[in-house]
């Protein structure tokens, strides 16, 4: 875990861990769908930069070179064809972990430090945290962290945290040939993203959009969306949210349950002190 | 080994407790055989052991158990386990103890808030009551029950990627809501079995229990097991 990182947020932490000593600007990349040629650069430097093994593609059909993220493979372009109003389309989108401002596998990560989020809003995990249990996965509306049968953990995109850490880009954005993935500060990236957005409804795109999605609080990850009234076209969550559920039995079951239990325990303690001990009399 | 004098030192009424209850053996009466007392210990002890490899999973308030049995990851790994031995110990206990727990007009009686409140206040009318009162049937069904919520739930948890994804949050809930209302439960049936009521603990561990505490909590049970009459009819 990079030390020149100072931690916003951490997983089943009672205590937040942030000092507010280092200013570090939110980052964010910017992934401009409309300009992405399918080229795969960034999937080969995300390998090359991560360390990561080669994994055997799979045939689906498409140019897609995976039918999903894998936990050896954390950066997919997506690519799928539509019957747009605009005529035929082939889309392509860049996924990978989000880095949501509200992360849903962090608020679902049982085991302390696991899953944390840096000053910046890197979202990372830590492998020597991460206790396998897979909840990660069921808690993040992008289905992006995946368990590693192998390793018994979950693994994920780090936003090359390693690389920004030091001022570095991230391995993708360095590698794109078309300047459709920058990187920068958060802010600058919605500023290109809602221009590039206003070009493309100059050019008649009237439905496209910035996807940064407000039910996570945003994401570290700015998407520009030529169809944006149909994300799910891209394969993108039309309103990603923490799921309620979660919500509800994190921030009220638990409570309640602990108020019930030791409650409970402390009726018996009073009980028996008030009522003492059930015994037949003498004689009885 | 010659017939009539007792072999061994032992207590013979413990002697007979290893295999037979219900019996009277001078001033002692067998309650709880050891196959009983052994299914009971076991259930009991696997569901401490899920408990506490469950609770630092459910809160990081917790999380010093898990450094008890060897850290989170012990946990994740022992928690499942646990409860799947636990399940099995309490399907044992559910077949062992079905025939005991028949639900009877008297325990119907037994299990309204007001006698249950009376009992509690020791004020109750105990004198229908049989081997088990009312409310030990209740919780001996409660548990079975909750016992089947657990594992469900748990199943899921333990594969949640095998499952859809509200499969596995509708999981969290019932598996949360059940363990609490199950500690809730056992934790008043540890204080009726232990302080609360002198004797019964004993009858857990070495299996018998006196001809007067059989009289004074379950006095139908000690006229059908002595032949006596009521004292006070
Ligand atoms: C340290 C923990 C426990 C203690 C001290 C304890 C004690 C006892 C005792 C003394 C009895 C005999 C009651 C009698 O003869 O009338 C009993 C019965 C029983 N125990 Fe436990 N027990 C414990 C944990 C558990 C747990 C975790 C379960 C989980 C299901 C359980 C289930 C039962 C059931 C179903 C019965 C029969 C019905 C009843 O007496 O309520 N026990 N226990
Ligand atoms: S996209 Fe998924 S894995 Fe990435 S930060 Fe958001 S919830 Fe976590």
């Amino acid at each position: 875990m990079p030390q020149t990182l100072e931690i916003r947020r951490s997983s089943a932490s009672l205590w937040g861990e942030k000092t507010g000593m280092r200013h570090l600007p939110v980052v964010a990349k910017y992934i401009d769908t409309t300009t992405c040629i399918g080229c795969k650069a960034c999937e080969v430097a995300c390998q090359e930069w991560n360390d990561l093994g080669p994994v055997p593609t799979v045939q689906t059909g498409t140019y897609q070179t995976l039918p999903n993220l894998h936990p050896e493979f954390w950066n997919l372009i997506r690519f799928n064809e539509r019957e747009t109003d605009k005529g035929f389309a082939w889309l392509m989108r860049k996924d990978q972990c989000m880095h949501c401002e509200d992360p849903g596998c962090l608020a679902a990560c049982p085991s302390p430090g696991a899953i944390v989020q840096y000053a910046n809003g890197i979202v990372d995990v830590n492998p020597a945290q991460c206790i396998g249990c897979g909840y990660c996965e069921t808690g993040c509306p992008f289905d992006v962290p995946k368990f590693h049968q192998k390793t018994g953990k979950m693994a994920k995109c780090t936003l090359c945290v390693d690389r920004v850490g030091v001022g570095l880009e991230p391995a993708c954005i360095k590698a794109c040939p078309t300047a459709c993935l920058q990187f920068g500060t958060k802010d600058d990236m919605v500023a290109r993203g809602r221009s590039r957005v206003e070009a493309l409804k100059a050019n008649g795109f009237d439905h496209a959009v910035l996807y940064d999605p407000p039910g996570v609080g945003g994401t570290g990850v700015v998407t520009v969306l030529a169809h944006g009234d149909h994300p799910e076209w891209y394969g993108l969550p039309r309103d990603p949210r923490v799921s309620p559920l979660l919500r509800l039995w994190k921030s009220v079951l638990r409570p309640l349950g602990a108020v019930a239990m030791l409650g409970t325990l402390f009726a018996a303690v009073g009980h028996f002190m008030y009522q003492g001990p059930k015994e037949p009399r003498e004689g009885a | 080994m010659s017939s009539g004098a007792p072999s061994s030192l032992a207590d013979p009424a413990v002697l007979r407790a290893r295999r037979t209850e219900d019996v009277v053996v001078g001033d002692e009466i067998v309650r709880h055989r050891l196959a009983s007392r052994v299914i009971h210990w076991s259930v009991a002890l696997l569901f401490f052991l899920a408990l506490f490899s469950g609770l630092p999973i459910w809160t990081p308030v917790l999380g010093w158990m898990a450094h008890l049995l060897g850290g989170l990851n012990v946990c994740r790994w022992l928690h499942p386990w646990a409860g799947l031995l636990f399940f099995l110990a309490m399907a044992a206990m559910f077949v062992h103890w079905l025939g005991d727990m028949r639900l009877e007009p008297p325990d119907r009686e037994w299990l309204r808030p007001r006698k249950m409140v009376e009992y509690m206040k020791h004020e109750g009318d105990e004198a229908e009551v049989g081997k088990y009162n009312g409310g030990q049937k209740l919780f001996f069904f409660a548990v079975a029950l909750g016992a089947a919520g657990l594992i469900v739930s748990g199943l899921v948890l333990w594969f949640p990627l095998s499952f859809p994804r509200m499969a596995s949050e509708l999981a969290t809930l019932l598996h949360d809501l059940t363990f609490i209302l199950f500690v809730v439960a056992v934790v008043l049936h540890v204080y009726l079995g232990t302080a609360a009521e002198p004797g019964t603990f004993h009858s857990m561990v070495r299996g018998t229990v006196t001809r007067r505490w059989a009289r004074f909590h379950h006095p139908r049970w000690y006229r059908e097991v002595t032949g006596e009459r009521p004292r006070h009819p």
